[in-house]
């Protein structure tokens, strides 16, 4: 190292030190409670999503070991029959005592289908193949005329295809985000920015995942969909968090980070007013499980990019700016 | 500044003009009626109905607003489905129809620039129930055939011993048509929004891609002897393991237990005199006599057999090889007679299977041992509570039994691995029901965009875009012909949530001035939003693209809209909008 490299260096790290000075300056007197939080404990932060994640993949394992599977199956994906009605007075408890008593054997699941919280009709679920017609006649003890109308709806699921999709829709999953974590290294060139946008994307999905089981939902076709659209929606607000802060080289990084944050969760909320709208008008099963599954996963979403994504890579750009990082000591807090 | 003047150069920016072009281009794709359309739309004609008499044609295009439209029956116009029915309730045997339907080409907002109209003229024909009795009569066919050395075309009478039929008249016959309401746009529903029935088959061995086409050949010729044209009969393959293969089979308006059954059987149908096989379908049968001829109900037959089981049986006649009918004369040629209720038989019966199920048994009167006959009668059953059910199973058993004898079998043995029937009221309400989330959907995201800008400079280039972007993404699935079904409908959602994302990434990009960027120049800000946008849109890409190919097509359509939506968005939404902003928040 010359002399004239010294030089520099020194002037670099006084500049740094004046920044540091100023910084604390203007820092304490404004900022409220949550945002001296935020910026200054991000590392402990940064424990909240991981702590989230973990608890995330011990409940899947306690599904497999319970159930064999890591998700709970809809009849879409397992094979089985669904009736949809179009109707409008309708008694549920009527009909699902009717159906208890008339075939006791059977394991159907019964649903209002709503559309702004006003019944439009009803759904039933089996998971037998083959048992839509003693359903139907049924039915049709209770409202003559039903079978040859216009409003039914039936649907037979073959279990043999029921798993042939969930093996592709799984191996799809697989690919995708393979993909994408390719794209993403081709885009940030650096491997921990890019390697935390796909931890990001990751646990977005594994814990939507165990939030689905935890609120009872059986996934269906529709629902893998939505899981592959969360790996889009995921990795949007992280590519914008991490184009801002490491593409860019001016202002400090905290300022760089809340401009992210605005840009961000105004994408958020447009999504989330969206996918609200979605789940309280909608009416079809299929969209709705849509729906709900994209509300869950933007959540998860939010805390992911924001705390984890950020923490990631305020550490990664302190590392990198302070070589010997032990030297600076009153840079760590900062995270210039 | 007047705001006209900024109008003006907003039009006149390249990439604006651009998105009208693609706006035009979508409103004549989609060919948008907003006063709707009037009359019934003809979606099949069945076969020798008055109707295909009168030279009426199934519509070949697949494109609603191309499809032949009734508009008018005697005079009497006719807007909607009721009231066709209104009008065919009552209808007298030989009562004659001018049929008036109209060919309407580049219909927009409003009307429609050609109207092609044409006037058809049917009678009313007659329904007849077809007994078949046991005994015969001597007919004499003439048929015109071309004697090469004589170089002329000769009449041949030939006389032919046929069993004698009794047609009793039923009442008027349906004219023919299968209609529903005229459509105000090009825009396919798919089965879920118009109600249908879908079914997915298996095969249950491999196939290569000629096999493949021979079996959709076959299955779609079998939906089109039974009179229904407007049906989809595709390949569709999944990724994983096994590599299955799978038939998609699509039938729009209809839902019947038996199309599911026609379509799912191999169709093997095998003769046996004992263990030898006599003649099977397809190759060894040259003609198969339909409904009208001497096909129909066997006289006597219908009767109870327990209190709550009515039988009836069925004939039809058959045409064999004359290969086939030798093979018969072989077989029969060494067997004894017996004599049962004072008649002579062999004693062996023909008996007949389809796809190993045994249908029926034929006795074989004793005058045809060692005899190369080629007309024979094929028989077999039908049963139900009562009469009237029993007969009308036999007619259906016949009538699928019919068309697997003229159409052969399939080469491998099919299953049924998912069938949806979807009722038409139910699409209805959905359709209603995703606009109006749709429509909920964008003033929500609206408000959003105002309360976060505060500033109508930037609010509603944002919801046109939004709107632009819909449209656009109609137009292009109009183009290409695709079927809006509720995945397809979700990708939509997705491809216009991006959208939205995108816009406020670019109004950000460009409009901050905090960070001491005032250095750079428009351009290169919007270059900055271009970089997160398009890496944003290649991740989304590569997302989608196995979805595409996974799970037997069921989410193809997803993936397919979800990936045009976001390109057609970064190619020529996103740029029309970073122009608009530009010119309307530039100092």
């Amino acid at each position: 190292m010359n002399r004239k490299e010294r030089r520099q260096l020194l002037k670099e790290k006084q500049i740094s030190n004046i920044n540091i000075e100023q910084h604390k300056d203007s820092s304490n007197k404004k900022r409220g409670f949550f945002q001296r939080i935020y910026e200054d404990e991000y590392k402990k932060l940064i424990f909240i999503p991981f702590t989230i994640l973990l608890v995330a993949i011990i409940l899947i394992v306690m599904n497999i070991a319970q159930t064999g599977e890591f998700v709970n199956k809809g009849f879409s994906l397992s094979g089985g029959t669904a009736i949809t009605v179009v109707a409008d007075n309708i008694n549920i408890d009527l009909i699902e005592e009717h159906l208890e008593s008339n075939l006791p054997n059977q394991q159907i699941s019964i649903r209002v289908l709503s559309e702004a919280g006003v019944a439009r009709g009803f759904i039933i679920e089996s998971d037998a193949q083959d048992n839509g017609e003693e359903i139907i006649n049924e039915l049709e003890k209770l409202s003559p005329g039903i079978k040859d109308s216009d409003n039914l709806s039936v649907t037979t699921m073959g279990s043999s295809l029921g798993d042939s999709f969930f093996r592709d829709a799984i191996l799809a999953i697989v690919i995708a985000f393979i993909f994408m974590s390719i794209v993403v290294f081709i885009i940030f060139k650096q491997a921990s920015p890019s390697l935390a946008v796909i931890l990001c994307a990751l646990s977005d999905i594994i814990v939507t995942i165990a939030a689905i089981n935890i609120f009872g939902i059986k996934l269906s076709t529709a629902g893998i969909a939505a899981l592959l659209m969360l790996i889009g929606y995921s990795v949007d607000t992280d590519i914008l968090l991490s184009t801002r802060v490491i593409r860019e080289k001016k202002g400090r990084v905290m300022t760089r980070i809340y401009n992210a944050l605005k840009t961000g969760l105004t994408m958020n909320a447009t999504t989330l007013v969206t996918v609200l709208v979605g789940i309280f008008i909608s009416q079809s099963p299929e969209l709705k499980q849509i729906f709900t599954i994209l509300l869950i996963g933007l959540v998860i979403d939010i805390i992911n990019t924001w705390i984890q994504n950020v923490g990631i890579l305020r550490l990664y750009l302190e590392r990198k700016n302070t070589p010997n990082n032990k030297k600076i000591i009153g840079a760590e807090k900062v995270g210039e | 500044m007047g705001s006209n003047t900024v109008i003006k150069r907003i039009l006149k920016k390249t990439r604006v003009i651009i998105l009208i072009i693609a706006l035009v281009l979508s409103l004549f794709a989609i060919q948008f009626l907003i006063v709707g359309n009037t009359g019934v739309a003809i979606r099949t004609i069945t076969k020798d109905s008055a109707a295909a008499v009168a030279g009426i044609a199934s519509p070949r295009t697949t494109q609603p607003m191309a499809r032949e439209v009734i508009v008018a029956l005697n005079n009497q116009d006719i807007d909607t489905v009721e009231d066709y029915f209104t009008f065919t309730e009552d209808l007298k045997i030989n009562q004659s129809i001018s049929v008036k339907t109209v060919n309407r080409k580049f219909c927009f907002v409003v009307g429609c620039l050609v109207n092609d109209y044409n006037t058809y003229r049917l009678k009313v024909q007659p329904e007849y129930e077809i007994i078949v009795l046991n005994e015969t009569e001597s007919v004499e066919i003439t048929e015109q055939v071309f004697n090469e050395t004589l170089n002329q075309t000769l009449n041949i009478t030939t006389t032919e011993i046929r069993n004698k039929t009794i047609k009793n008249v039923l009442g008027p016959e349906d004219i023919g048509f299968s209609v529903y309401p005229a459509p105000s746009n090009n825009l396919r529903k798919g089965l879920d929004l118009q109600g249908g029935t879908r079914v997915l088959l298996m095969l249950e061995e491999n196939v290569d891609a000629e096999i493949m086409e021979l079996i959709l050949d076959n299955i779609k010729q079998r939906l089109n002897v039974y009179g229904l044209t407007d049906i989809v009969v595709r390949e569709v393959k999944g990724f994983t393991g096994t590599g299955d293969q799978y038939i998609l089979v699509e039938i729009a308006g209809v839902s019947s237990e038996e199309i599911r059954d026609l379509i799912s059987k191999q169709g093997k149908f095998e003769a046996k005199i004992g263990e030898e096989v006599v003649f099977i379908g397809g190759k060894d049968i040259t003609y198969v006599a339909r409904a009208g001829d001497q096909a129909g109900l066997e006289y006597g037959s219908c009767g109870p057999v327990s209190e709550e089981l009515y039988t009836c049986r069925f004939r039809f006649g058959i045409s064999l090889t004359p290969e086939a009918a030798q093979r018969q004369a072989d077989l029969t040629s060494v067997l004894p007679i017996v004599v049962e209720n004072g008649q002579e038989y062999i004693n062996e019966s023909i008996t007949l299977y389809l796809d190993d199920e045994f249908i029926d048994e034929l006795r074989i009167g004793a005058e045809l041992r060692g005899n190369a006959v080629t007309e024979i009668m094929i028989s077999g059953s039908g049963s139900g509570v009562d009469e009237q059910s029993a007969a009308n199973d036999a007619i259906v058993s016949m009538k699928k039994l019919q068309t697997v004898l003229t159409t052969g079998s399939l080469p491998v043995k099919i299953n049924i691995v998912k069938t949806d029937t979807i009722s038409p009221t139910l699409g209805e309400q959905f359709i209603k029901n995703i606009m109006l989330v749709g429509l909920l959907a964008i003033i929500g995201v609206s408000l959003v965009i105002f309360i976060r800008y505060r500033n109508l400079k930037v609010s509603i280039p944002v919801i046109i875009t939004m709107l632009s972007e819909v449209f656009i993404l109609l137009g292009f699935a109009s183009l290409v012909g695709w079927n809006l079904d509720i995945a397809a409908i979700a990708g939509i959602l997705i491809a216009v949530g991006t959208g939205v994302d995108d816009q406020i990434v670019i109004t950000d990009e460009t409009m901050k001035k905090a960070i001491g960027e005032s250095h750079l120049n428009w351009k290169q800000r919007f270059k900055k939003a271009l970089f997160i946008i398009i890496a944003a849109y290649s991740t989304t890409m590569v997302a989608m693209l196995p979805l595409y190919f996974a799970g037997a097509g069921l989410v193809k359509g997803f993936a397919l809209t979800t990936m045009a939506g976001v390109t057609i968005g970064v190619l020529i939404t996103r740029q029309a909008f970073a122009a608009i902003l530009e010119e309307l928040v530039k100092k």
